[in-house]
């Protein structure tokens, strides 16, 4: 090899290496400053979702509205006047509640006429993901909230049952549920308005936030007595549950 | 990345390959996260009663956490699919994996009987419904596998990684002979 291609090749070491360094040199620079970029956006979504939450609660504080004849801290219904205190936290979309209500609806009225219970029903709005986005469980909730205002509780609640929509269904809508109203002697214009207005809906997202901060997760859940009653193998009481549970509960 | 060096020719056809992979692996990890986080942002109250439903912190706590999650998941799930910062977006998203998979086995080892939340607004299970949490940690598992091979590999096609850090540079050791390794980044 001659000194001057021995010379060449030294200097073209010498630029790969220059070359080298620089590509190095970027690419550090962007590693930097796309990691600070997706730190930005992973803290600035959480920043949006904290203050989306906030305002979406002081929207529902502000419009909230707590039916005058509610218990339990205006998040109930209550029906009797018996010693012991039964929870009834039902969805109104949820099927498995309807089959609650024909196993041991009737139980529960008669231990009411026995005047041994006090029922306080709690309609939750858990399933709102279940109705195509017309958040039937809040709609039926809130219009349950103006039949009670009007001393229809029950015979709305049971008709709403009897007439419940398929679950993953749109629901019934606002007409069908004014509707079932006035065929329990809802006439009255406030029942409709108040559905209509979504008067009560505010005080249905309160109620469930009471119930889940309660640590209660699914419908139907049974509190008698401040206890939650399963059947025998899980899953929601049967009669015989609730008349045993009431019993002991009475002493 | 380093660690590239020496790799035998052998291995020419693995370095072409495994771009498609991660590509593919970082494509399905952001659908993941944008649909979980796209199923729950509607409803975020509901967020957190799922979240509050694994019994692990206190309302006010898990109501937060509800809230942020969602944004957090779809944020993540939008910077997966540009492909910026691959390998800190696959880590981040490994740590909310193993996050979730903790949650869903301490809430099985304590016997609570939850939906976990994952793909919907959860919390609530109803009572003939059997919890199915061997599917969800396995299902989660598999998302962990997604975020690992992006870890590993997260040189992808089609990224903005790629776009800004243009073709890679030949390895620091000086040695002339080496092949050119083209459009290994793009």
């Amino acid at each position: 090899m001659t000194s001057a291609s021995k010379a060449r090749e030294r200097r073209a070491q010498a630029r790969r290496i220059v070359e080298e360094q620089k590509a190095r040199e970027r690419r550090r620079r962007v590693t930097l400053w796309s990691t600070i970029g997706v730190v930005i956006v992973l803290v600035a979504a959480g920043i949006v979702g904290y203050s989306v939450m906030t305002g979406q609660q002081k929207s529902n504080a502000n419009k909230l509205v707590t039916p005058s004849v509610a218990v339990d801290d205006g998040t109930a219904f209550a029906i009797g006047s018996g010693p012991v205190v039964i929870d009834l936290y039902e969805d109104f979309m949820c099927p498995v509640c309807h089959e609650f209500e024909n196993a041991s609806g009737a139980t529960l009225q008669q231990l009411v006429a026995e005047k041994k219970v006090t029922l306080r029903y709690h309609p939750v709005a858990i399933l709102n993901e279940s109705s195509n986005g017309t958040e039937y469980s809040t709609r039926s909730a809130g219009a349950v909230a103006a039949a009670a205002m009007a001393g229809k509780f029950l015979a709305y609640h049971d008709v709403l049952y009897a007439n419940q929509p398929q679950e993953g269904s749109d629901g019934l809508s606002d007409a069908k549920l004014i509707q079932l109203g006035a065929s329990v002697g809802l006439t009255g214009s406030s029942f409709a308005d108040a559905i209509n207005n979504k008067t009560y809906d505010a005080w249905a997202d309160k109620v469930t936030e009471t119930f889940a901060q309660r640590g209660y997760t699914g419908t139907p859940t049974v509190v008698v007595a401040g206890k939650q009653v399963t059947g025998a193998t899980g899953g929601y009481p049967g009669p015989s549950d609730l008349t045993a549970a009431v019993a002991k509960a009475a002493g | 990345m380093p660690g590239r060096e020496g790799r035998p020719v052998g291995n020419v056809t693995a370095e072409r390959v495994w771009p498609w992979i991660s590509t593919v692996a970082r494509l399905g990890l952001a659908a993941v996260f944008l649909t979980a986080g796209g199923l729950k942002i509607g409803d975020l109250a509901a967020s957190g009663r799922a979240v509050y439903a694994y019994r692990l912190m206190p309302f006010e706590t898990a109501r937060t956490v509800g809230a942020v999650q969602p944004f957090l998941e779809i944020a993540l799930g939008l910077l997966l699919l540009a492909g910026l910062a691959v390998r800190l977006s696959a880590g981040v998203a490994a740590v909310l994996l193993v996050v979730f998979i903790g949650g869903i086995v301490s809430a099985w080892a304590r016997g609570l009987r939850i939906d976990c939340g994952c793909f919907s607004a959860g919390g609530d299970l109803g009572a003939g419904q059997a919890p199915t949490y061997g599917w969800e940690i396995l299902r989660d598992v598999g998302f962990l596998i997604l975020a690992g091979i992006l870890l590993w590999r997260p040189v992808t096609r089609f990224s903005v990684d790629g776009a800004l850090m243009g073709p890679p540079s030949p390895p620091p050791s000086p040695s002339p002979a080496r092949l050119p390794a083209k459009g290994r980044q793009r």
